[in-house]
């Protein structure tokens, strides 16, 4: 019996000793069946070190496929501490190629890291330091690939695209704006070691790094290179304080061309100030624009049929009473009697303070907002401006007369380059942009996508038609006469305004400019020039900025591939003005015959001989009067 | 009394699962023996030598009548409660992991908290047989051998040593428990329990974050959770069939002293949840076989006896496969036959020697 009770309560316990079993076996098959994904994964990334791969940073194209910022792959320096044996002989051997102190790589070789970068010494070597690093051997030394950001072009389109720093974050211009996008994500060469770092014998697992996405921007090349050729050219001849110029197709807002000096060098930034890289001048600078803006003044009185170009007179004295105020024309005395198309052509000032009258403050105002102008494009580039206008309540008659002209108003380049598309491409307010797509790198899918915005209609046709002829005759028969391209149609306007400084306009400084277009019929480039105190020149935008945006659109015609216009507005001469005319053909004549035929022109010589072989320009092209034919001689 | 068969399965399954330990030592170790002693074989060599000795007395102490010990029980106790306070003397025992638990001969070691293990459950035994009558009398006969336990469990906390006090307290009880003290009173020894459990935490507070790194060990990752965690991640890669042998990553300096408390985990990451079930397999066998002798044992003596062995390498086991899998605290004990401890092998298996002497006492 005794035995009896002692072996029920043995059996008692033999039961509890089976429940615990039980519920240890339970426990693990819960571990190892239920929580295997997530502790094999925490156990992995406990277990396994990453030897980090770089991706490609998106490219950037424009939009006919020139690659405008690419990559370069380079090979960087990383260390394992922990499967460094020997850190004196791997310290002395590294310092002496990549030419350190052995010091200072003794840092590195024992820093309690798991995987140490030698920066910046062993960043982006070249081949052949990267070929002696791996002849060594060495165990805990690998070379990883990395991308290096190039950008084939240097200074062309600096401020726009931007730079990136020694990892190949965006730091300005497009570059950050599309950080996110650009960037690609690191792969890996990941494989697994000890808690001591030392590598495991296992398999190793390659992760593919993922390339950033590539971006298609609105440039045109040719354009581009066109214009940062001529602002070049400008810095170089006039010295400016600041130059800038915009190409825009006024059908869509796209921006063909975007530039400014001083530019810099994206892959050494450092050696410029951040004024320098930071002030992407067509967007961000704001000016009173001068003459140019006359071309919204022009549109408004059109549209609400104030005035008749044609038909209608006015008598320009050289001044203009308005209150207590005399506005001056720019022309000591005045134009004369004259058509208030003649008035655009000669861009007077007193023409267009009557022309403000007619149209009064509210409306002018309101067309002028309408026009964009007194708030930001909403362009896809860091840092625009907004301009500024005047209080309405502030705008008295003076106000409103100055900002008939173009006084008084302060606006960005961007503004008037889109108003004026606006105002010449049948009246519509288009968003500018200049990014077109976003494209996966391998499939080319788009991931994002840019089309033409209207923000609104802001004119008629009928009047967009009307400002387009006016401003060809600018071009033909006014003040832009020097953008004139024979059989292309160009419209266009100059302007020069005073710059302010601390409230006052200053004496002999001035930002010329011009805004040109073609063709006038049915135009498919605009082009806006300005120079900002230019020197040894007298400062009007007909004689500065005007050649220069002539010299762009020269370019556009064949980056874009414009016909020739017949029934151009011809080029009406004035008393005095030189004449346009073709270049006879003298190749193959005798010096003397050739001399004869070019009577009209400079001719120099280069080469020794009787005959010419060799003309510059070519027979039927066209230049002014005076100007120099080159001629080559053989015997 | 008739002579009865030896005991071949529980023999084998002795024989196994300490071989299978050997192998596992040997997994589990290398890579740290080869880092600290510059001798991957360091700890299976040792451990193989005191497998040897182990199986050799096994057999010898099979052989020797169980009622021997009976005879000699309170010189044996007497013996082991001498060495426990030697032990405690600096310069004569030496510390080890924190506690001074070790006589140390070279770097072999030997604990007497070992050997106290089995002296208590021999004068227990003889106790109960005693004092059959007293049994049911808590002041007369519960009291005085209970007095005696934990005086020993204060000595072993002297050292201190919780996981084996703990041991040793528990299979005294359980052992009572067998020999029909009233169910009232372990419900009251229960409440001291937890009372107890209570104050030893209140005077030593890192108990505390042991217990509360067992609840969600990632509050504290390197630090009281660090253990259970590195634990789960040999268990939880293991998935159903393992790494393989030898595979193991956790060993590889991520889990402190892997042939020790924790075998058990890098057993689960090199054979999956498979080798987890072979191994309880092969301990329950000894655990029924062992409960099979004392069900079988005609003599009272030799039952309390085989019990109390079986029933501490149970609790020792469940204890250390609870620390293991994270189902309670981490308390420092060893896996019996698993893990690394050449005076814990010896000892079991001279117990085991005991059981198999036993069991040929019959009915």
């Amino acid at each position: 019996m005794f035995f009896k009770a002692i072996h029920t309560r043995m059996k008692i316990v033999l039961l509890m000793i089976f429940l615990f079993f039980i519920l240890i076996i339970g426990k693990v098959f819960y571990i190892q069946v239920f929580q295997y994904k997530k502790l094999n994964k925490y156990a992995s990334s406990l277990w396994s070190r990453n030897l980090p791969i770089e991706a490609n940073r998106g490219k950037i194209f424009d939009r006919n496929g020139v690659v405008l910022a690419d990559n370069i792959t380079t090979t960087s320096l990383v260390l394992i501490p922990n499967q460094i044996k020997d850190k004196e002989k791997t310290a002395e051997a590294l310092a002496s190629i990549l030419n350190v102190t052995k010091e200072e790589m003794m840092k590195h070789v024992s820093k309690k890291t798991s995987i140490e970068r030698v920066h910046p010494e062993g960043r982006r070597l070249s081949y052949e330091i990267a070929d002696k690093i791996n002849d060594l051997k060495l165990p805990g030394v690998y070379l990883v690939k990395e991308s290096k950001r190039e950008y084939p072009y240097d200074t062309v389109l600096s401020h726009t695209l931007g730079f990136v720093g020694i990892d190949n974050q965006g730091l300005s211009g497009l570059e950050l704006m599309y950080d996110q996008y650009l960037t690609g994500s690191y792969g890996a060469i990941k494989y697994f070691s000890d808690a001591k770092g030392a590598r495991l014998k296992l398999n190793e697992v390659y992760e593919k790094p993922q390339d950033g996405i590539n971006m298609t921007l609105t440039i045109n090349y040719e354009i581009q290179a066109s214009l940062e050729r001529e602002l070049d050219n400008a810095v170089s001849k006039y010295n400016p304080d600041q130059a800038l110029g915009i190409a825009m197709d006024p059908k869509t807002g796209e921006i063909l061309a975007i530039s400014s000096r001083p530019n810099f060098s994206p892959s050494h930034y450092s050696d410029y100030t951040i004024e320098e890289i930071n002030r992407n001048l067509p967007i961000w600078a704001t000016y009173e624009p001068g003459s140019t803006f006359k071309i919204i003044t022009l549109a408004t009185a059109l549209e609400e049929n104030l005035v008749d170009l044609e038909k209608e007179k006015f008598t320009d004295t050289g001044s203009i009473q308005v209150e207590n105020a005399r506005i001056k024309c720019w022309k000591h005395g005045g134009h004369g009697n004259q058509t208030f198309l003649e008035v655009v052509e000669n861009s007077c000032n007193p023409g267009f303070v009557v022309l403000g009258q007619r149209i009064g403050k509210e409306t002018l105002f309101d067309y002028i907002k309408k026009f964009g102008f007194g708030q930001k494009t909403g362009v896809d580039l860091n840092g625009e401006g907004s301009g500024i206008l005047f209080n309405l309540d502030k705008v008295g008659p003076v106000e409103l007369a100055t900002t008939a002209f173009g006084q008084g108003v302060s606006v960005t380049p961007i503004q008037q380059i889109t108003a004026v598309s606006a105002a010449i491409n049948g009246g519509t307010l288009f968003k500018p942009y200049i990014v077109k797509s976003l494209n996966e790198p391998e499939t080319n899918t788009i991931v994002k996508e840019t089309t033409p915005t209207v923000v609104r209609k802001v004119i008629s046709e009928d009047t967009s038609e009307k400002v387009r002829m006016a401003l060809e005759s600018v071009v033909s028969n006014g003040t832009g006469g020097n953008a004139f391209i024979e059989g292309y149609r160009v419209g266009g306007k100059t302007g020069t305004a005073q710059k302010v400084k601390d409230g006052r306009y200053m004496v002999g400084n001035y930002i010329v400019s011009f805004m040109g277009f073609l063709p006038a019929d049915d135009p498919e480039i605009v082009v806006y020039i300005a120079i900002d105190n230019a020197k040894g020149v007298t400062q009007y935008g007909g004689t500065v900025a005007a050649p220069i945006a002539r010299n762009v659109l020269l370019d556009a015609i064949n980056a874009l591939g414009i016909e020739k216009r017949t029934g151009a507005s011809e080029k009406e001469y004035k008393y005095g003005e030189k004449k346009y005319v073709e270049v006879p053909n003298v190749t193959g004549l005798s010096v003397k015959e050739a001399m004869t035929k070019l009577g009209s022109f400079k001719v120099e010589f280069s080469g020794t001989g009787e005959l010419v072989s060799y003309q510059s320009p070519t027979a039927g092209e066209k230049i002014y009067e005076g100007e120099t034919v080159r001629l080559m001689l053989t015997e | 009394m008739k002579e009865k068969k030896f005991n071949l399965l529980l023999f084998l399954s002795i024989l196994a699962i300490s071989i299978f330990g050997l192998i596992m030592i040997y997994s589990a170790s290398y890579i740290w023996a080869e880092y600290k002693f510059h001798d991957p074989f360091k700890f299976v060599k040792n451990q193989g030598l005191f497998f040897l000795i182990g199986v050799v007395l096994m057999i010898f102490i099979s052989r020797i009548d169980f009622r021997l010990y009976r005879k000699h029980a309170n010189k044996i106790l007497g013996l082991c409660i001498l060495l426990l306070i030697l032990v405690l003397i600096p310069g004569v025992g030496t510390v080890r992991n924190g506690s001074r638990s070790w006589f140390g001969i070279g770097s072999f070691g030997i604990q007497p908290s070992e050997f106290t293990k089995l002296g208590l459950i021999i004068f227990t035994s003889k106790y109960l047989c005693k004092n059959e009558k007293d049994m049911k009398s808590v002041k007369r006969g519960v009291l005085p051998i209970l007095g005696l336990t934990l005086s020993i469990f204060g000595l072993i906390m002297l050292q201190p040593d919780f996981g084996t006090g703990t041991i040793i307290v528990m299979t005294i009880i359980g052992i009572l428990f067998v020999g029909g003290v009233s169910f009232k009173f372990f419900f009251k020894i229960g409440i001291v329990g937890v009372i107890g459990i209570v104050g030893l935490i209140a005077i030593a507070p890192y108990r505390l974050a042991r217990i509360l790194s067992f609840l969600d060990p990632w509050k504290d990752p390197l630090g009281s959770g660090f253990q259970i965690i590195q634990s789960l991640y040999a268990i939880g890669p293991g998935g159903l069939l393992g790494l393989g042998f030898g595979n193991s990553i956790q060993k590889h300096f991520y889990l402190p002293e892997p042939q020790t408390d924790f075998i058990f985990s890098i057993i689960s990451e090199e054979f999956g949840f498979l080798g987890v079930l072979i191994v309880t397999s092969l301990f329950l066998c000894i655990i029924i076989s062992g409960f099979k002798i004392a069900h079988e044992s005609s003599d009272l003596f030799g039952k309390y006896l085989a019990f109390g062995i079986i029933f501490q390498l149970s609790f020792q086991a469940i204890l250390n496969l609870c620390v293991v899998v994270g189902l309670i605290p981490v308390t420092g004990v060893t896996l019996p036959f698993l893990s690394y401890g050449g005076s814990s092998l010896l000892i079991t298996l001279c117990s085991m020697g005991i059981v198999l002497n036993i069991s040929r006492s019959g009915r």
